[in-house]
């Protein structure tokens, strides 16, 4: 049993169909990228995952089980984490950990173990205790990272999370990867950026127009597009190339 | 702990370390009432001194004229001074007098003879010394007529009744010395029902399309929860937001009536708000409360961004102010029929309440109309949280608050 599966999914939007029958899985212990220009059907993919979106047809499952029908219990193997760090301004760090590991059903004794290991392991000592709205961009971010993880997630869906990031904040998250990769987690990791896909993910997903052209790790990318860097492979695949 | 319980809780910690949001329900009315209403009352009153006591000066035309004022004692700070009308006009519209006055040149003839002599006294509306001196004036010639038609009833000895055989009286028996209840029935529905809908508005805006716009609302729907708890958490802080604000302003207009508010004259305006009053609102108040916050939750949860709230939010204050202000229009009253139509019954109610007019049946019927049309907006409230368009903002359209359903 696949850790993250997407079967047959389509969702359209009006007369548009943005995602047209994509199929995946990612196992535990499995980093796989999911990359395509804007507008390819990336986000609405995981919104579908997470169950943000229902799917016209087709199923999403976490842990095996489906998010359409058993969707809290779906959910709470999920950490679902964006580029925006969606944090509530007037609560302190320790408060948005509190309110989503409880709705994560998290007992208090586990939920305190919980927050204090995560962090030690986030060096969030200096700010845990402080409104959300004071912090920097950076401490916000790790705020973030505790918050979609607080519960110790099965499966990590992580759309585009250093799309706004600079090089510091990024290593945060591109860190988080590394541990839960570690940790035999599933992670399934959308972006941009290139290097960080190479440097990350097992396997790569190509999505354009809503469908996925191409998947394999990156060295069959590179040989199915006969391209010499995952940049241009990624324009290839785009049409941006001929 | 149930998941709606673990939101209200986070939902009220975010609200109360809101300062806009304690702001518009606790510091403005506790605030602003008192300061505003005294402040008015000192104003008006300081005026109205002001001018009682300012000289004024009146001009007189023609020694026919004076000689008929001097029947009765100058009034006080006043002074007459002889000047043709002409005069007298171009005196008047430069504000260096306050009036002119003219009586015929036979007048003391005509008030002989048991003729009618016209005095005519230009004034205008336009300065409010000009007003006073008509004030000042009118006594002065009501008293020579009183004098003048006794003396010609005494010479053929008759009764006043013979030239007055039927005298109107109107006594107003409720607002004769206070007018506190009644000034309160026309502010108190208008200023309730408005700091009750700005009291739903404003966190119902916060709290959906806000949240919306800081991301916060799609990292709580990707967690183990249901829509329905998230909308339960946010309809519950947003009455009580809501409930909250009506109650400080209500308390702060009875401490403010309480105390006695002076505009200038003789009666002090004061109101006490006796329990059964003060719960009769709740009655419906409480009601309105969630009517109100259904609704604007509905509408506000369409809405992407925070301006975009509302500005959405605009029509709906429009729409809901509309009934508080029919409800002071003339002839509109509460009845078992107007006890059905939602706010403008609470409007009534509360007005009635106020004057001591309210009975079971009214609040009876009004408390459940409104209940009633709560349940729908709350009915409607929950579709809109079941549908993407309170996810990401209208992108299909109104029609999925009422169609597709997701997990």
């Amino acid at each position: 049993m696949a850790a993250i599966e997407v079967d047959s999914i389509v969702r359209d939007f009006g007369s548009t169909r943005a995602v047209d029958g994509v199929s995946f899985h990612v196992e535990a212990g499995e980093v796989v990228g999911l990359l395509g220009p804007n507008g390819a059907g990336k986000t609405t993919t995981l919104r579908v995952l997470a169950g943000l979106l229902t799917p016209a047809s087709g199923h999403a499952r976490l842990a095996g089980l489906s998010v359409i029908e058993h969707p809290l219990e779906a959910r709470r193997h999920l950490g679902f984490l964006t580029a925006s760090t969606g944090l509530y301004d007037r609560l302190t760090g320790r408060e948005v950990l509190q309110v989503f590991g409880r709705l994560q059903k998290l007992d208090e004794a586990t939920l305190a173990a919980r927050i204090e290991a995560l962090v030690k392991e986030l060096e969030l000592e200096a700010f845990i205790d402080k409104r959300c709205g004071a912090l920097s961009s950076g401490q916000k971010q790790r705020i973030s990272i505790a918050r979609a993880v607080v519960h110790d997630p099965s499966a990590y869906v992580l759309d585009e999370p250093t799309a706004t990031l600079d090089p510091v904040a990024s290593r945060d998250i591109l860190e988080l990867v590394r541990r839960a990769k570690a940790r035999h987690k599933a992670v399934l990791f959308s972006t941009h950026r290139m290097e960080e896909a190479e440097y990350l993910c097992t396997r790569l997903l190509f999505m354009r127009a809503g469908k996925i052209v191409a998947r394999g790790t990156s060295a069959e990318l590179l040989a199915q597009s006969g391209k010499a860097t995952l940049t241009d492979a990624f324009l290839h695949f785009a049409g941006a190339l001929s | 702990m149930s998941a709606w319980r673990i939101l209200l809780g986070k939902e009220l910690l975010d609200v109360v370390r809101d300062r806009r949001t304690l702001l518009l329900t606790v510091l403005l009315p506790v605030l602003l009432y008192p300061g505003m209403l005294l402040l008015m009352g000192a104003i008006v009153a300081a005026g109205t001194l002001r001018l009682k006591n300012e000289p004024l000066t009146v001009a007189v035309v023609g020694a026919p004229t004076l000689a008929l004022l001097a029947r009765q004692p100058t009034p006080a700070k006043t002074t007459f001074v002889l000047h043709t009308r002409a005069e007298g006009e171009a005196l008047l519209k430069d504000q260096k007098i306050a009036a002119v006055v003219q009586a015929p040149d036979d007048v003391d003839v005509a008030l002989r003879t048991g003729q009618q002599a016209v005095v005519t006294v230009l004034y205008t509306k336009r300065f409010d010394r000009s007003m006073e001196a008509l004030d000042r004036l009118k006594p002065v010639l009501e008293a020579i007529n009183a004098a003048t038609l006794k003396g010609r009833l005494d010479t053929l000895q008759l009764e006043l009744g013979f030239v007055q055989p039927v005298k109107t009286e109107p006594v107003d028996l409720d607002f004769q010395k206070d007018l506190g209840p009644l000034i309160a029935s026309r502010l108190l529905p208008i200023i309730l029902l408005t700091m009750l809908i700005i009291g739903a508005l404003y966190p119902a805006v916060d709290l959906t399309a806000g949240e919306k716009e800081r991301g916060t609302l799609e990292t709580l729907l990707v967690s183990a929860v249901r829509p329905v708890d998230v909308m339960a958490a946010k309809y519950l802080t947003v009455s009580l937001v809501a409930v909250a604000t009506a109650l400080a302003n209500l308390a702060a207009m009875g401490v403010t009536f309480g105390m006695g508010i002076s505009f200038g004259g003789p009666a002090t305006t004061t109101f006490h708000l006796t329990v059964g009053q003060v719960l009769t609102m709740l009655v419906c108040l409480v009601p309105a409360a969630l009517l109100l916050s259904g609704v604007s939750l509905a509408v506000a949860s369409t809405a992407r961004t925070f301006k975009e709230g509302q500005s959405l939010m605009s029509p709906v204050m429009l729409a809901c102010l509309a009934p508080a202000l029919l409800s002071q229009m003339p002839g509109i009253e509460l009845s078992p029929v107007t006890a059905l139509i939602p706010l403008l019954n609470v409007a009534l109610l509360i007005k009635a309440s106020v004057l001591g007019t309210a009975t079971l049946v009214e609040v009876a019927l009004t408390s459940l109309s409104v209940l009633a049309f709560a349940a729908l907006a709350l009915k409607i409230a929950a579709s809109a949280f079941n549908s993407e368009v309170f996810r990401f903002g209208g992108t299909e359209g109104w029609k999925t608050l009422f169609g597709r359903k997701t997990v």
